[in-house]
């Protein structure tokens, strides 16, 4: 367990530097989450390169590239801003204290469970692990692994980050062992926990802000102990939430944790690609629905809306190197093999059915419940006001039941092993923005968020 | 009170009920040891346990990187039990090239007996006459 532990608190001091570089103003939890997520980012896009250039990975190189990097970074850092700001004292209350001592007691219960055992999901020792165990020991990524046809179960094309995380874990550990490896699984659910409260604090009292961090603890929460999802669940929640507040607040900051967060999610699986276009089409969403309705042309666009999309570069730049390797390697993705617009088209008949099941096996039902009628009870300048989230959390919905659709496997089957899962993508996201507008309706209070969605103020 | 501050403060208090996992928290209180059996062996239930993956660990202590092991068990059909043997062996013998002998539509693939360093019987006794490496755990490890 001392090495595991070894490895998060070196993902994290490697991917502090990386987070002052991107926002120096960066502090407290928010400092700790964003750097283990940075961190992992690192350690991926490290390993990745070591492996194309064909450095072996042992405990010294890697530990040599990793220093390297983490100086080159501190000196950027320090170069541009010799004196990190301070920041200042915040007011706490001992209400959002316990709070917050009952979040960390419920994140430590939630590490009980994912270190019990010997990590002992399907997915994990079949995929995620399996990549990693077998990297590990050719020292790089093994592409006649990959690239074999026997291999397929092991989808060859999925994005490298969790895997090569589990692969520095065990180089810091001397060798493979799965034991304690659920550390640094449900790293990512605390790191997202630390982001999503500092986020919160931002725009509510500290207990409000508390209370929302202990609800994201419990639902950010799977029991896929392993698998990618608690890592994408952690990037691309937190995207969402710093692209938002760029488009509520223009918080640049934000924007720029937002965009690489999300090249993040996208190097975690294949739904991280999808979000790309997901986050696209909701910042047009918000864009139009927020353009001026007195306009006498038409229909204007914002005019902040192209430099708002160019500057989504950073998602495509962290994306894109894996895209071109596994398509120079011919790693296919099972879900594009066939015709999936044929099957779609064979399926549309069995809609009915197939929403059902989705139904049926929703996770969280009572979470999304409420969360709907959170929707309900918020003002309606509220509503306008968080367009963005909502219209991001439909469309990742809508790609992933459209998978369905399509899909070569069995419709039932394919919804029953893959839904729970993936549903909760966008749970955390939806849940901030409900829980932030029910906060602020209940202490009356109106923010600057929702003040924008007035006409009044155009 | 005006409504919507009391109906929206309701709901707040309810979502943050229904997102506690209740069950887990628990978990620093009570005895885990038996949690800790059932999930051990969850991915070798049945048949498989606890002697499959304790041969696979056999089998990788006597075989070195680059080895190639044909894995032969008696499953009738892929997802009749073939599939999970694979994957799980694919998984202890990482560094070793496990070459199944049967494909996901039930194609036998006899050919990759000829092409293995090694071959895994799991469980039952390999043929008379072969070099049998390591016996126990159920099952034997003939170099070819």
């Amino acid at each position: 367990m001392g090495f595991v532990i070894a490895a998060i608190v070196t993902t994290i001091v490697i991917g502090l530097p990386v987070t002052l570089a991107i926002d120096r103003h960066q502090r407290g939890a928010g400092l700790v989450g964003l750097s283990y997520l940075y961190g992992a980012g690192s350690v991926w896009a490290l390993l990745l390169l070591m492996s194309l250039v064909r450095m072996p990975w042992t405990v010294l190189s890697t530990t040599i590239v990793l220093v390297v990097f983490a100086a080159l970074v501190w000196a950027f850092v320090l170069f541009r801003t010799p004196e990190l700001p301070r920041q200042s004292a915040r007011n706490w209350s001992s209400l959002a204290l316990v709070v917050d001592l009952a979040t960390a007691f419920s994140l430590a219960a939630y590490a009980m469970y994912a270190t019990v055992a010997r990590v002992w999901s399907w997915d994990f020792w079949a995929i995620w692990g399996l990549k990693a165990r077998v990297f590990v020991e050719n020292r790089g990524i093994d592409w006649s692994f990959l690239q074999s046809p026997f291999n397929d179960f092991a989808h060859p094309d999925y994005p490298l980050l969790v895997p090569m995380n589990y692969a520095y874990t065990a180089l810091v550990s001397g060798g493979w062992d799965d034991r304690w490896m659920g550390l640094g699984w449900i790293g990512f659910t605390v790191a997202l926990v630390l982001i999503v409260r500092s986020m919160a604090s931002r725009e509510v009292p500290e207990l409000p802000a508390a209370l929302i961090g202990f609800a994201t603890a419990g639902a950010a929460f799977t029991r896929y102990v392993g698998l990618a999802d608690a890592a994408l669940v952690a990037c691309a929640a937190a995207a969402i939430v710093m692209i938002r507040r760029y488009l509520l607040f223009e918080d640049e900051a934000a924007f720029r944790h937002g965009a690489i967060l999300l090249g993040l999610a996208a190097s975690t699986k294949n739904e991280g690609v999808a979000l790309i276009a997901t986050i696209v089409i909701a910042v047009l969403v918000h864009e139009y629905a927020g353009a001026p309705r007195s306009a006498s042309v038409s229909p204007p666009v914002a005019s902040r809306l192209p430099a708002v999309l160019a500057r989504l570069w950073p998602a495509i730049a962290i994306a894109l190197p894996w895209i071109v390797i596994r398509t120079a390697a011919h790693l296919q993705t099972d879900i594009a093999r066939g015709s999936f617009i044929s099957r779609a088209i064979e399926r549309a008949g069995a809609m009915v059915p197939i929403v059902a099941t989705l139904l049926r096996q929703m996770p969280d039902p009572w979470i999304w419940l409420f969360m709907l009628v959170g929707v309900v009870l918020m003002t309606r300048e509220a509503r306008a006001a968080e367009r963005f989230t909502f219209a991001a959390v439909v469309i990742q919905l809508f790609w992933y039941v459209a998978t369905y659709f399509g899909t070569p496997l069995d419709v039932a089957f394919h919804i029953e092993t893959s839904w729970p899962r993936v549903a909760r993508h966008v749970e955390i996201p939806f849940l901030f923005v409900v829980m932030i507008a029910l906060a602020q309706a209940a202490l009356r209070r109106e923010t600057l968020a929702h003040a924008e969605a007035r006409p009044d103020l155009h | 009170m005006p409504l919507r501050p009391l109906l929206s403060a309701a709901c707040l208090a309810a979502l943050i009920a229904v997102s506690v996992r209740f069950q887990l928290l628990t978990l620093p209180f009570v005895n885990r040891a038996p949690i800790e059996r059932a999930m051990t062996i969850l991915p070798d239930r049945g048949a498989w346990s606890p002697d499959y993956p304790r041969f696979l660990e056999a089998v990788r202590e006597r075989t070195a990187r680059g080895d190639s092991i044909a894995l032969m068990v008696p499953a009738r059909s892929w997802e009749g039990g073939y599939a999970y043997a694979y994957y799980r062996a694919s998984y202890f013998l990482a560094g070793r090239t496990v070459l199944p002998v049967m494909l996901p539509n039930d194609r036998r693939l006899p050919e990759n007996l000829n092409r293995s360093h090694y071959v895994a019987f799991w469980p039952g006794k390999p043929p008379a006459g072969t070099n049998v490496v390591f016996a126990g755990f159920r099952g034997a490890l003939v170099r070819r």
